[in-house]
């Protein structure tokens, strides 16, 4: 009974055309499929599932789900009820509700944001295949990010009312779906308020990340890039392409990932960054970051606050 | 801006009494970023992250594309308010800054402690 991997990532775009040309032409992912809903699905080159993007036609930015791979469809009855019985309501989707997709265990994390588990997306390979690939593929483009990495959400946090959905995600996380703790950023008196964790399932430093904010919403979604060249060059392409750079090409002191935050043409924040930094494990010691060190967390360099970082999101 | 030749009119901040001249072929926000004046807060300058909404008091602006409806209704769209990445110009304004940088979030945690103290 086990989460493996984040699946996908389902985001809500003000402007179709626009939104498919960037994640194509920017993020480098290739167009897979589209519904009857006008939902358009996505992969990267170095994926095999079908599509780990869903682009969903909305008024509004912002996330509508993220979708976690299990081991085994049994799996997803048996954390059905681990979940119910934690006090979260848990629905069985049926196969289909998603093409090319299986039954889905659909709920809602203690901060609102709408997560969903499955254990079978079609299968459709690699750009370079199984059988003496490639290191990459001659149809590489954009930044040519290899995968969906991870996502970072944001959490209300209100230390005046007590509200701490870090806290309340971490802690139903860690219980249930048993990611485990790699990074933290504890501030207030001694320390005592969870502001923003890291968690993992696989060994890479994390699959979600959470941090606090005034409201719930959507701070980025990330794509893994295989050096820091290729981080540079991720920023030239969307120099080319005028995209809208967040925060220029640095390192996170949290994860010691080296990246790039974007914007989509919807105000949905991207990143691409490489290193995997180091090998996170259950035994791992966890990595606490202090109230007066969280910039030089968040940005190694120069440690300076970025308000954008904790205040604009979808 | 003798490498910026096109024709500007003026926009105004009411709140800071600051003006700044914009194109009508960029947006309020890109107009106020190319002199890398502050006044109206930056986010996604995309229309999804709703920090840099203002209240057009006086003068026409034209779209530029689409603007999130978690952060301008459209009763509010009505009233004026708009977001300043996502229209042009096209005559002279005059605006309110309404969207505020949410606090940061270190920021509140230590006010919590010096009230705690």
């Amino acid at each position: 009974m086990s989460v493996m991997r984040i699946g996908h990532v389902a985001l809500k775009v003000m402007d179709m055309a626009a939104a498919v040309k960037h994640y194509e032409k920017v993020v480098g992912m290739i167009k897979t499929m589209e519904d009857k809903h006008g939902n358009v699905y996505l992969k990267c080159w170095d994926e095999w599932d079908k599509y780990s993007v869903i682009l969903q036609p909305s008024d509004q930015a912002g996330m509508d789900h993220v979708a976690y791979k299990v081991r085994q469809d049994s799996d997803l009855d048996a954390l059905q009820s681990k979940i119910q019985a934690y006090g979260i309501k848990a629905v069985m989707l049926a196969e289909g509700s998603l093409p090319s997709t299986g039954r889905m265990l659909q709920f809602h994390l203690p901060s609102g944001h709408e997560m969903r588990l499955y254990a079978m997306k079609e299968y459709v390979g690699t750009e370079v295949g199984t059988t003496n690939p490639d290191p990459w593929p001659d149809s590489i483009h954009g930044a040519g990010a290899h995968w969906l990495d991870h996502v970072l959400l944001m959490c209300e946090l209100n230390p005046e009312t007590g509200t701490n959905h870090v806290a309340d995600n971490t802690k139903f996380m860690s219980e249930v779906l048993d990611f485990y703790l790699v990074e933290q950023v504890v501030v207030g008196p001694n320390g005592a308020i969870q502001a923003a964790t890291w968690m993992t399932r696989t060994n890479t430093p994390h699959d979600i990340a959470f941090v606090g904010g005034q409201r719930a919403g959507f701070h980025h979604a990330s794509f893994f890039l295989d050096s820091w060249h290729d981080v540079l060059k991720a920023a030239d392409v969307m120099a080319k392409s005028k995209t809208k750079i967040d925060v220029a090409p640095t390192r996170h002191g949290i994860t010691r990932g080296e990246t790039i935050y974007f914007f989509d043409p919807s105000g949905n924040r991207n990143e691409t960054f490489s290193g995997l930094g180091y090998l996170a494990q259950p035994d791992r010691p966890v990595t606490t970051w202090t109230e007066d060190k969280l910039w030089t967390g968040i940005f190694y360099h120069t440690g300076d606050a970025v308000p954008s970082f904790t205040e604009v999101y979808t | 801006m003798i490498f910026d030749t096109r024709p500007k009119v003026q926009v105004h901040i009411a709140q800071t009494n600051e003006s700044f001249p914009c194109a009508g072929d960029e947006s309020l926000l890109k107009g106020m970023l190319r002199l890398g004046r502050k006044g109206i807060p930056v986010g996604c300058v995309n229309g999804g992250c709703g920090v840099c909404k203002v209240k057009i008091l006086e003068g026409t602006t034209l779209a530029l594309g689409p603007v999130s409806r978690a952060h301008v209704t459209a009763e509010e769209q009505a009233q004026g308010y708009t977001l300043a990445c996502r229209v042009a110009p096209t005559c002279a304004i005059k605006l309110e800054v309404a969207g505020k940088f949410e606090k940061p979030f270190s920021r509140g945690f230590v006010q919590t402690n010096q009230i705690a103290t």
